[in-house]
């Protein structure tokens, strides 16, 4: 399998690059991004391309004829680049990448990275959506998501191939880029005051651990990726010992900007998130991906204050 | 400094999945200091089985019920019960109560309000939106959830079964269930109900999953099933 992995300048990329490395059945990963990775790769190639240029990645993609594409690039809006940067990134590495991988005729398999922003939020919407549950986002950053679904099922459906659409609740960590991570380590956190519901979140190794399932098994169709259990907005500020700072009705477009004055800028789709909530059924993702031992929602909540574990220094042992 | 979250109560040791079950609770000291640490659990569904085990006893004081056939509730694994529901709110607490006296375990109940403030408290206390997929990832979550028929309002009988959602739960056990007031003339004097528990429906044909049809059919037959219930002469309290 020759694995191309966009997005590998991201800490879940290079994670799932890392994952790709282990493998036995792998053969050969290359990765682009625009910034460099996170870690030192073992057999990784890297290319610094930036997405947004198409001829160049295209060439690059091309020339590589992949069989397998983990498309971790699908950014996050004021995670590492501005919304309008990430929609426009995202939108040219699917496009180009996909395509131009499809074109090749060597691919036969995609995994590609959604989020369950793309199931929005509302009345006439069920709480815990399944994969079943028709996608209605409500959010910048769940559109995004799931016009990269979109295109990849389409390619996917021409080239008669597996394109496995990963649903992930939003990753933190103490190291991981994310505005939900920056503004719960806020000292004081926007909370709803009139309400507290719940919200699900991923770990970074579940992360990059559902990518390396849904290629190797060649899973076609979405999956919800959650940790168990859930967290709620007034809770997961607690866990972190923050003050939570009860908001509501226009207030939030003041605690946007005073996040955004403190260092942590706040989409549309982190405020749903704590306004509303954001569950899943995730264990259609559990059987299928056979993922066992998934970091629960509480725990990631816990890790992303702690300090004293952020860099693993150590080499994985495979390598060693 | 490693803190670590409880994120369920410790079920019986051959059901370690079964999240309903009411564990043994810790000190009143260290629950307090947990709770504003936001070390509790809490499920996707918005539950939150501590405030449900602190609220217990309270409502517990002003509802009596008296359950016929308890060993008809199943005491681990998904389950779905079908009840009447004369005014609406009552029924279901009502069967809270029951099923925690009975079985110890927590009721989850469909259909909680989209209204802000109380929605959320609903939520709180097990109750779950009115939503087939919600229905069916609480069923494959493995709780037991409460499913009212349609309101009948004051008088007795079996209501309207919600069809459209009744299709998630098929291939889980349905069990009719009949919560009525126990005082004379239909009034729930001192608080007193009466909770009869039918034997489980079983569909006639193979049921497929995910068909309207069989899932209009299981609706039919849990609701004459809890019409039987009614039907039949009241026990003998």
């Amino acid at each position: 399998m020759r694995v191309l992995v966009t997005g590998m300048g991201g800490e879940i990329g290079t994670r799932v690059a890392q994952l790709l490395e282990a493998r036995e059945d792998v053969t050969e990963i290359v990765g682009v991004d625009f910034v460099p990775p996170r870690r030192r790769m073992q057999r990784a190639e890297f290319a610094r391309i930036d997405p947004r240029n198409r001829e160049k990645l295209v060439a690059f993609v091309t020339d590589f004829a992949p069989t397998a594409v983990a498309h971790v690039g699908v950014y996050e809006p004021h995670s590492r680049m501005s919304p309008r940067a990430a929609r426009e990134s995202t939108e040219a590495c699917t496009i180009a990448a996909l395509g131009a991988a499809a074109r090749t005729g060597k691919l036969d398999r995609i995994a590609v990275r959604s989020g369950l922003e793309v199931y929005g939020r509302g009345r006439p919407r069920p709480s815990v959506p399944d994969e079943n549950t028709p996608p209605s986002p409500t959010s910048p950053y769940g559109r995004e998501c799931l016009d990269v679904e979109v295109v990849a099922t389409g390619i996917g459906r021409r080239a008669d191939i597996p394109v496995a659409a990963l649903r992930h609740a939003p990753v933190v960590g103490s190291h991981v880029p994310s505005p939900l991570g920056r503004l719960l380590r806020l000292p004081v956190v926007p909370v709803p005051a009139f309400a507290d519901p719940p919200f699900a979140l991923l770990s970074l190794e579940d992360s990059a651990r559902s990518f390396v399932e849904a290629l190797c098994r060649g899973i076609d169709g979405p999956l919800n990726v959650v940790g168990s259990g859930a967290a709620t907005s007034w809770q997961a500020t607690r866990l972190g010992g923050r003050i939570p700072f009860p908001v509501f009705g226009p207030g939030w477009t003041a605690a946007t900007h005073a996040a955004e004055l403190a260092g942590a800028p706040v989409p549309p789709h982190v405020i749903e998130l704590m306004r509303h909530g954001r569950v899943a059924d995730g264990s259609k993702a559990l059987d299928v991906l056979g993922l066992t031992g998934v970091r629960p929602t509480q725990q990631v909540c816990v890790d992303l204050f702690e300090w004293a574990v952020i860099v693993p220094l150590r080499r994985n042992e495979a390598a060693a | 400094m490693t803190r670590v979250p409880v994120f369920k109560d410790p079920g019986p040791p051959d059901e370690p999945d079964d999240v309903d079950t009411i564990g043994s609770g810790a000190s009143l000291a260290s629950a307090v200091k947990n709770r504003v640490d936001g070390l509790y659990p809490i499920d996707p569904f918005g539950g939150d089985p501590q405030i449900q085990d602190l609220l217990a006893p309270l409502v517990q004081l002003g509802v009596r019920a008296h359950v016929t056939h308890p060993e008809l509730l199943p005491a681990s694994g998904p389950a779905v019960l079908v009840s009447n529901r004369g005014l609406g709110v009552v029924e279901p607490v009502v069967l809270a109560v029951a099923v925690r006296e009975a079985v110890g375990r927590r009721l989850r109940v469909l259909g909680a309000p989209e209204i802000p403030l109380l929605g959320d408290a609903a939520r709180r206390l097990g109750g779950i939106g009115y939503h087939h997929e919600d229905l069916a990832a609480v069923l494959r979550a493995g709780h037991l959830v409460a499913v009212p028929l349609g309101n009948t309002w004051l008088r007795t009988g079996a209501g309207e079964p919600p069809v459209s959602l009744i299709v998630a739960a098929l291939g889980f056990p349905v069990i009719p269930v009949l919560v009525r007031p126990a005082g004379p003339f239909g009034v729930p004097w001192l608080g007193r109900w009466n909770v009869t528990v039918g034997p489980a429906v079983v569909p006639d044909a193979e049921v497929a999953l995910d068909d309207p049809l069989s899932a209009a059919e299981l609706a039919e037959l849990a609701r004459a099933g809890v019409q039987a219930l009614i039907d039949a002469p009241a026990p003998t309290a």
